[in-house]
Formats: structure tokens, sequence, C-alpha cells
């Protein structure tokens, strides 16, 4: 393949895997607009969601994307549970260190219950089409990394909507917007709080399962996901759901695009960019800045 | 009396940590009146507005209102019951539209089924919010926010409206546009609360009024009467009033 083609591929790979960052970015910024605390335990859930993916896939023979389906209501069950058994009270208080504590020791708790079940070892599912792909504008596309980019727009798509059209929705918006102005208009802070969390989970869940349909899985990865999710929320900006789908996009290419021009330095310059939006422009880069009047 | 009055504070005491800055302050609104409270700055006007309507926690004292205590109610809880409360400063989701904004004010299960009438009464009270319902809150002018504010507001079709500085800000021209429409709204039958620094416009709107001083009541009376009083002139309005 010439160096051009193998540079487009390259590129194209990093837009692909950069969409899943962005999901779990979506996920982090509902969860931050509401309780106001960056979710560290978004990555860990994610690799559970690709766990059950796993095993899904290795002792029920179903499918990852037919899991996806499935998990999707239960992944809202057990972050609505999770909200109300873990977090309820610590949301209450005005000092938001007890919650992220929780978040911190919930990762951890995780990491190491996952590492008892699944063992250290990476695994990673193999279906008849995971090695496949798909010549097209003279590129391969892998199937499983093109459908999980195709996964990542569905979610955003249908979080914006739900934003947008549901009065839950709305109710998210205001809280994200002004928690106190929300309670006055009549917003129960606790319902929102756990309606924005469970649909965090939910995402989770979905990256979970777009990531163990791609890549080898470990229970270690979730930490790693979380700061790149965290990053990709910092590119996109806070409370916009485009933003961050479009920060993690922006990620996966700094990552991919600086790997090939220095092997081995793509978490590096993706850091690096964390830090240079956070310095120059911390808003993020894709929101328009509006002076409230 | 006769009636019960809507509200009554008795004896309320509230403030922010160890800082007490409300002192028994007890006060009544008549249903159907038109209250006003006014005061310098910091004489806990906006504490008491924000104790009554749940945003502050009282430490002694009671909230009577439509026949039951809310003392210690959440905020949510308290508009469910029929009380609004405009804060200071407007309190609107800016980045979200007007119509958005108006439909959250109908958040209350109660309310919400009735979202398209009350729509209606507002955008026929106020035409410039029809006109501007797509708009961003945010990139509207300070006096169509402060409508809008009320607006939103009166979407849980409260029983006692309480606005707090609702002049703030604003051209004096505006002003008397956001009081010509408070008194527009109180015509249809809302009670009313009134906090202002614009004291002489606000007692010449009010029923009743008072006086509040570093957090307690010092003065009461109707509007008129204290527009009269001369110690209220030489505190509040100064001599070019």
């Amino acid at each position: 393949m010439s160096e051009l083609g193998l540079i487009a591929e390259l590129l194209v790979n990093g837009v692909l895997f950069g969409a899943m960052y962005g999901v779990a970015a979506i996920g982090l910024s509902l969860i931050f607009g509401t309780m106001g605390i960056i979710f560290l335990a978004q990555g860990a859930m994610i690799v559970l969601g690709g766990y059950a993916a796993y095993w899904a896939f290795r002792l029920l023979d179903v499918d990852p994307y037919v899991m996806l389906f499935l998990l999707l209501p239960v992944s809202l069950l057990v972050g609505s549970a999770m909200y109300q058994l873990l977090f309820r009270r610590a949301a209450a208080m005005q000092d938001k260190n007890t919650s992220l504590l929780i978040a911190v020791g919930l990762s951890f708790m995780l990491e190491s219950a996952m590492s008892l079940v699944w063992t250290p070892d990476p695994r990673s599912i193999t279906t008849s089409y995971t090695s496949s792909s798909v010549h097209f504008l003279g590129m391969n596309w892998s199937i499983t990394r093109t459908a999980g980019f195709f996964v990542a727009i569905a979610s955003a798509l249908s979080v914006t909507q739900f934003l947008r059209r549901t009065m839950i929705g709305k109710a998210v918006r205001a809280t994200s917007e002004d928690m106190t102005s929300a309670a006055l208009v009549g917003i129960a802070p606790h319902r929102v709080n756990m309606i924005a969390f469970a649909i965090g989970i939910a995402l989770a869940g979905i990256a979970g399962c777009t990531l163990a349909a791609t890549y080898t899985i470990d229970p270690y990865f979730g930490f790693l996901l979380s700061l790149k999710a965290l990053i990709a929320l910092a590119l996109g900006g806070l409370g916009h759901v485009g933003g961050a789908l479009a920060g993690g996009v922006l990620l996966g290419l700094i990552e991919s695009g600086s790997s090939y021009v220095f092997p081995g330095w793509g978490d590096a310059f993706g850091y690096a960019a964390f830090l240079l939006v956070l310095m120059f422009r911390p808003q993020g880069l894709f929101v328009r800045t509006v002076t409230k009047a | 009396m006769a009636n019960p009055p809507l509200l009554e504070v008795r004896g309320l005491s509230a403030g922010y940590g160890d800082s007490q800055v409300l002192w028994e302050v007890s006060l009544s609104v008549p249903r159907g009146s038109l209250v006003a409270i006014v005061g310098a700055n910091g004489a806990g006007k906006s504490t008491l507005l924000k104790t009554v309507s749940g945003l502050v926690r009282p430490t002694a004292g009671d909230i009577v209102f439509d026949g039951r205590s809310i003392a210690g109610m959440a905020p949510q809880q308290i508009v469910a019951a029929g009380l609004s409360h405009v804060p200071e400063g407007r309190g609107l989701f800016t980045r979200m539209t007007v119509l958005e904004n108006l439909q959250l004010g109908a958040y209350p299960t109660q309310v919400r089924a009735r979202m398209n009438e009350s729509l209606e009464r507002i955008f026929e009270l106020f035409p410039r919010l029809a006109e501007r319902r797509n708009q961003r809150a945010g990139l509207m002018s300070g006096g169509e926010q402060q409508m809008l504010a009320i607006g939103r507001a009166v979407m849980a079709c409260p029983k006692l409206l309480i606005l707090d500085e609702p002049s703030m800000g604003l051209a004096p021209l505006i002003v008397d546009e956001v009081f010509r429409f408070v008194k527009k709204l109180h015509a249809t039958g809302v009670t009313i609360v009134l906090v202002e620094q614009n004291i002489q416009s606000a007692l010449r709107l009010a029923d009743r009024a008072y006086v509040l001083k570093t957090g307690r009541v010092v003065m009461q009376g109707s509007g008129a009467e204290l527009l009269a009083n001369e110690e209220i002139h030489k505190a509040y309005i100064g001599s070019l009033g």
C-alpha cells in the first residue's frame, strides 16, 4: 500500500476509535452537569460492559451487537440502582469530594473484582467477521471499527434528541446550567441526577460492547479510558453532546496521527493536547462562547 | 379577620452557616394582595425570600402557606404547593430557548397538563415572548429576560408569586414596563410579594409594605402610609424624590 494510503487508513482508524472516547465523554458530561463530579469509574464501567459482552458471547453465543441492545435496558437499571445506593446521599452534600471519592473507590473495586472473575489476561471476542474489512474508497474499512463509529453517532443523536425533546431531558439541561433555578421551577435534583447517571452508565455499556467487539480488553484498561474520556471532554467543551463526540474523534486523530510520526508517542500527544486546551481554551474547542446578558 | 392570610411568616430566623441574617421576622400576606418588602442593600430581603421558597433552611420560626407549614420543605415541593419565586438575577436557563424556559416553568406534575393553556395566557399577557419563542433566552434584552423569568414562574399557576428585584439593572423606561406587567398579573388574581430597592415604585403598587433593616422588620403599613412617611423619605428615597 502507498504511504499516503497508509496515512489515510491510520487517520480513519483514529476517527473510528475516537468516536468511542466520544461516547464515554458524553456520559461524563451528563454526570458532571448534574452531579458536579468527574465520574472516574466511567472507564471501569465500560470495561465491565465489555466483559458482559465477552461472557454473553463465550457462554451463550450472543453476538456483541445483539448484546448491545440487551445491555441497554440492563445498564439503565444498573445505573439507576447505583445512583440510589452509592451516590444519593453524597450527591445531596455541598462538598462534591465525597461523591468523587466514591467514584474512585468504585473504579478500583471494579478493577479488582474483574481481575478476580476474568483474570488479568486480555480477552477478546472473535466472531466470523472480527478481522474482516470492506474495501471502499481505496481503503480497508474494518467492519467492527466502522460499526463502532456508527453506534457512537447513533448514541450521540439519541442523547441529543432526548435532551431536546423530552421534559425530563430539558430538566437535565436546565440543571446542568443552573441548579438553584432548576429547583425553583420544581425540578427534583435526585430524579434528574439519577436519570443522567443511568444514561451515563448505559453509554458505558454501549461503548463497552463496541470496544470488546473490536479490541482486546483487560481489567485495568478502565482508568486509562476514563482519562481519555476526560481529555475528549476537555477538547470538546462541557455540556454539549456534539462537542464531546467531536472531542473524542479529535483525540483519536491526535493519537493515531502522532503515533505514525513518532511511534509510541500517541498517548503523550493526547495528554499534551489536553494541557494545551486547558491552558489556552478552557471552554473547549467547539463551544461558541455566549456572554451572559 | 375572616379570611386567613395566604402566607404567614412567624418569628422567622435564618442565615448562612454561623452568620444569622434574619431575626424573628413576622409578616402576613392576605389573599389577592400585593405586598412590598423594601429596605437597603443587605437588609435581608433576598434571604427572606430564599427561606420562604426553601433555598435557605430556617433556624427558628414558621412559614405557613395556604394553611400548612412549608418551613424546611424542599424548593420543588414548595413550587408544587403553589408558591413561585423569581430570584434576583432572574435565574433563566440562558442556553435554552424562550419556549423551553416557559415549558420548564410548568414542570410540576400538577400543572403540566395545563401547559398549553398557561403558554397561551403568557403569550397574551406578553406578546413579545411569543415572537421570540425560539430565541435563546440569554440573547434577549434585560427587560425581556425579566418578563420571561416572571412568565416562567407564572407557568406553574402559582397562588403566590414572589419577585426579587425585578427592576434590577434595567433602564427606567423598561422598569415602568416591568411594573405594568406585574400590575397586570396582579389584576388577574395572583397574590404577589415584591422585593424592591426601587422603593417609590414598589410602595405605589403595594397594598401593604414592610421595611426590613439588618434582618428585622422595623416598620409596616399600607403602601400609601409608608410613602408619606417622613423617615422613609429621609432614609430610602432622598430629598430629590
